[in-house]
């Protein structure tokens, strides 16, 4: 008795959620979410932060699992290697576009489908308040006159700082001390005690210590000003040769393989631009620094093109790469 | 003063809110018990959890979680010499050598007695020094870290059991292990053949978990027809006297573990490291031995570790900055449920700080309660017959491995790390240096490396910076004075100078 009316329910429920429109063959169980970073970082915030909102929308849970190692190669990897049914998420940040030329991996996010870019940051330039350099033009000078003495911080080759330090290097000649950190944290931590004098990082590490009046932002690293950082000139109004690298920054999207079915990707596209636009996860996104972009597909693809293109040169021309970005057919910026 | 401790109280009168601190120390202490499963990894579960939640009641819930899982991480290590946690490592030192001689009761009994006392120590300095001491961590310089670290190693000779050689080789094998991996710098593979799954390094729980926990059981199964040791537990609470007597030591101890958790980058394990070896070094007659069931062996690092809760909380608090793994994934916490960490959380949100503050006090009080009450039950696990209790300990030794980061190859290698402990325990190698060789030494690469750069790659400059700061200069003095007192010319002199009493002494 009871399992027919379980059984007539069930019915009940498909044909009402096949009637709500043709996504509804998917979900139609619970899907897996890989972290490509670890416990506590940036892009595991995001993915913990935006994947309740989701499940909302498809009515499934998404199971999360941090994955780490090879800068999230190991990651990217394991879920290129997992059936191409959409019910394996990838979790990323912007690290697979490098992996072809630093030799990490033979797959980037060409092998993906971007079911939703969610945000990027935009990086900044820091120094401490008490610091003799007031504006960008300060910090050049001082680097020009004792080339090889003022101490940068970094996070490592291919880090945000390391890209951006390169960036100045490659507009004007700019030879520094490169002292790597663990993370973005750990290198404002170093700014803070005065063991390095400045570092480029993202706007989401740097903005409170700003707001408390021990950090001195001297420029955005972006097209315009950004709300998040009022009064910091962009790096373009006096570096105009920097508009070919940008937008430029961190990003964090949700990946599926690349043929994966078209109502998996349709479906989930509607369910995370629909938790991308929840009032509350927007708002943490936005006091982090960073600026909502919530696009998919085609969109996606061509601002995923131009970030691999601006780094992997960038990369190539500090001499950093294994192999010439020539190699794998990404052009020049 | 009124409002803080009106902030203080917040915790305390709202029933929901001490269940939830309450059920997160329970909690807490059962993942902490069981190796692999981390702190670190409960809490960042508990952050989706606890997604739609109200702020408060998310952090009560962490805050007891991780004053639990400190805490819960020696219980394993003294009875069955199976560490739950890296901070735990120090506590089996001279826990284990107690449990078998039929003391797991009283050895834990002091252990959570002393916990408690930490954590307490830990949470005043945070309530009452905070803003002070992280600016004194701002001041740790990467040549301080790697003179912390060389500190540290330097308990290798304390840890060697029967020969200092077989001692610094497996320290030495420890560093070996913690190279494997992306060069933290350059990002060139290091001893990985190649290989992607290596490219990540070896975990150093998956370490821990295979040299203590599988090889310990490969030795207890050896022998299936062994008499069981009688653990004896009338007597748990460790009475005034003892607690009196080693006061100044506890104190010691929890001031070295509250610093090194306010450091951002050092944590727990080494605070009770580096606590353990600070006994060795400065208790003249303890009780038994170190190696073989002195008291002061776990409440060197008991209180240390739980000292260090505290300690990492400062950073975090005043300044946005974690002051470990935990208040890492904790700040993550804080974003997503609105708040801003940073150096304007105080400013923005006054109560956030004291409402921490009372939140971990209760939390500590739950420990102590749990703590007290469990331990008869959990001493007589030692007395479950090992061909039931060593299967156990060996899949929990695979799920926590695999779950630290989902890696089939940790288990691989956990499982490898065991048979070789075995063997290495059968012909007198200590594990001890192996671990604090894993967890250090990459502490020791990086730290070097990135204090020679910063000495624009000039040893000359490196040198001078070592002596004209104050903090390099104390670290330096104290590094080159322990092994000064290790050398046999210092150690004659130390001989003559007590044998003879000093001049005009007895008139």
């Amino acid at each position: 008795m009871l399992k027919t009316l379980f059984g007539a329910a069930a019915a009940l429920s498909l044909i009402a959620a096949s009637g709500a429109g043709h996504a509804a063959d998917f979900p139609t169980k619970d899907l897996q979410g890989i972290i490509m970073w670890g416990a506590g970082g940036a892009t595991d915030v995001v993915a913990r932060a935006v994947t309740p909102l989701v499940e909302d929308a498809l009515g499934k849970s998404i199971v999360l699992t941090n994955k780490t190692g090879g800068t999230g190669a190991i990651a990217t990897t394991y879920v290129r290697s997992r059936p191409s049914d959409g019910y394996t998420l990838l979790y990323g940040a912007e690290n697979p576009q490098m992996y072809k030329v630093l030799g990490l991996a033979d797959i980037d996010y060409d092998n993906f489908y971007a079911v939703n870019l969610l945000a990027r940051g935009v990086a900044v330039v820091v120094v401490r308040s008490d610091s003799p350099y007031k504006t960008l033009k300060d910090l050049v000078a001082a680097v020009q006159k004792n080339p090889g003495q003022v101490k940068m911080g970094t996070t490592g080759v291919g880090g945000l700082p390391h890209t951006v330090g390169s960036m100045l290097k490659t507009v004007i000649k700019f030879d520094v001390t490169a002292v790597p950190f663990d993370g973005e944290g750990p290198g404002i931590t170093a700014l803070l005690g005065n063991h390095i004098e400045f570092i480029p990082v993202g706007i989401s590490a740097a903005a409170e210590h700003v707001k408390s009046g021990r950090v001195r932002a001297l420029t955005v690293v972006n097209p315009e000003p950004v709300a998040s950082m009022p009064g910091v000139p962009a790096i373009v109004t006096e570096y105009p040769d920097f508009a070919k690298y940008l937008p430029w920054g961190p990003f964090y999207g949700v990946f599926v393989n690349r043929d994966a079915p078209d109502a998996a990707k349709r479906a989930l596209d509607a369910a995370f631009a629909k938790a991308a636009k929840d009032p509350k996860f927007v708002e943490m996104m936005e006091s982090r620094g960073n600026v909502m972009m919530n696009i998919a597909g085609a969109e996606a693809d061509k601002f995923l093109t131009k970030w691999r293109s601006v780094s992997c040169w960038i990369l190539q021309d500090a001499g950093v790469t294994k192999e010439s970005p020539e190699k794998f057919g990404i052009p020049r910026p | 003063m009124n409002e803080s401790l009106s902030y203080f109280m917040m915790a305390w009168w709202d029933p929901y809110l001490v269940f939830l601190t309450a059920a997160g120390t329970f909690a807490g202490i059962y993942v902490g018990v069981i190796p692999g499963l981390s702190v670190t990894m409960a809490v960042s579960i508990l952050i989706s959890f606890t997604f739609s939640w109200d702020v408060n009641e998310a952090l009560a819930v962490m805050a007891g979680v991780y004053v639990g899982g400190v805490y819960g991480g020696s219980r394993t290590a003294i009875m069955i010499n199976i560490p739950g946690a890296p901070a735990a490592i120090a506590a089996g030192f001279d826990g284990y050598p107690l449990a078998k001689l039929g003391l797991a009761g009283m050895a834990i009994g002091v252990s959570t007695t002393v916990s408690f006392f930490g954590a307490i120590f830990g949470i005043i300095i945070l309530a009452c020094a905070a803003p002070l001491v992280s600016e004194m961590a701002l001041l740790f310089a990467p040549r301080d870290y790697l003179l912390l670290s060389l500190l540290g190693i330097l308990l290798i000779g304390a840890l060697s059991g029967e020969s200092l050689a077989k001692g610094v080789f497996a320290g030495v094998l420890g560093v070996l292990i913690g190279t494997v991996g992306l060069d933290p710098i350059s990002a060139q593979p290091r001893l990985t053949f190649g290989s992607m799954s290596l490219m990540g390094g070896i975990h150093y729980v998956t370490a821990m978990i295979g040299f203590f926990g599988v090889s310990e059981a490969l030795v207890q199964t050896l022998d299936l027809k062994k008499k069981i040791i009688k653990q004896k537990v009338d007597r748990i609470l460790p009475s005034w006297e003892v607690i009196l007597k080693h006061l100044p030591l506890s104190l010691r101890c929890s001031a070295i573990g509250a610093v090194i958790g306010a450091l951002p980058g050092t944590g727990g394990d080494i605070a009770a490291l580096l606590a353990y070896g600070h006994a060795a070094r400065s208790v003249k007659n303890p009780s038994r031995p170190f190696g073989q069931g002195a008291v002061e062996g776990i409440i060197a690092p008991e209180s240390a570790c739980n000292a260090a809760v505290g300690g990492a909380y400062i950073p975090m608090l005043t300044l946005g900055i974690p002051g470990d793994a935990v208040t890492a994934v904790l700040i993550g916490a804080m974003y997503i449920h609105g708040l801003k960490p940073g150096p304007m959380l105080m400013i923005e949100t006054p109560h956030l700080f004291w409402f921490t503050v009372g939140n971990l006090v209760m939390a500590s009080i739950f420990m102590l309660i749990f703590g007290l009450t469990g331990i008869r039950a959990f001493a007589k696990m030692v007395e479950m017959p090992p061909a039931l209790l060593m299967p156990i300990i060996v899949i929990l030794s695979v799920v926590g491995t695999y779950s630290i980061q989902n890696s089939v190859t940790d288990v691989y290698w956990m499982l490898a790390f065991g048979v070789f402990g075995y063997f290495l325990k059968t012909y007198g190698f200590q594990i001890g240096p192996i671990i604090l060789g894993v967890i250090l030494g990459p502490i020791m690469d990086i730290n070097f490396r990135r204090a020679i750069i910063s000495a624009h790659d000039s040893l000359g400059e490196f040198g001078l910076e070592l002596l004209v700061n104050p903090i390099s200069l104390i670290l330096t003095l104290s590094t080159m004075m322990l092994l000064l007192s290790q050398t046999p010319a210092w150690k004659r002199r130390m001989a003559r100078r007590r044998t003879t009493p000093p001049p005009g002494g007895s008139g």
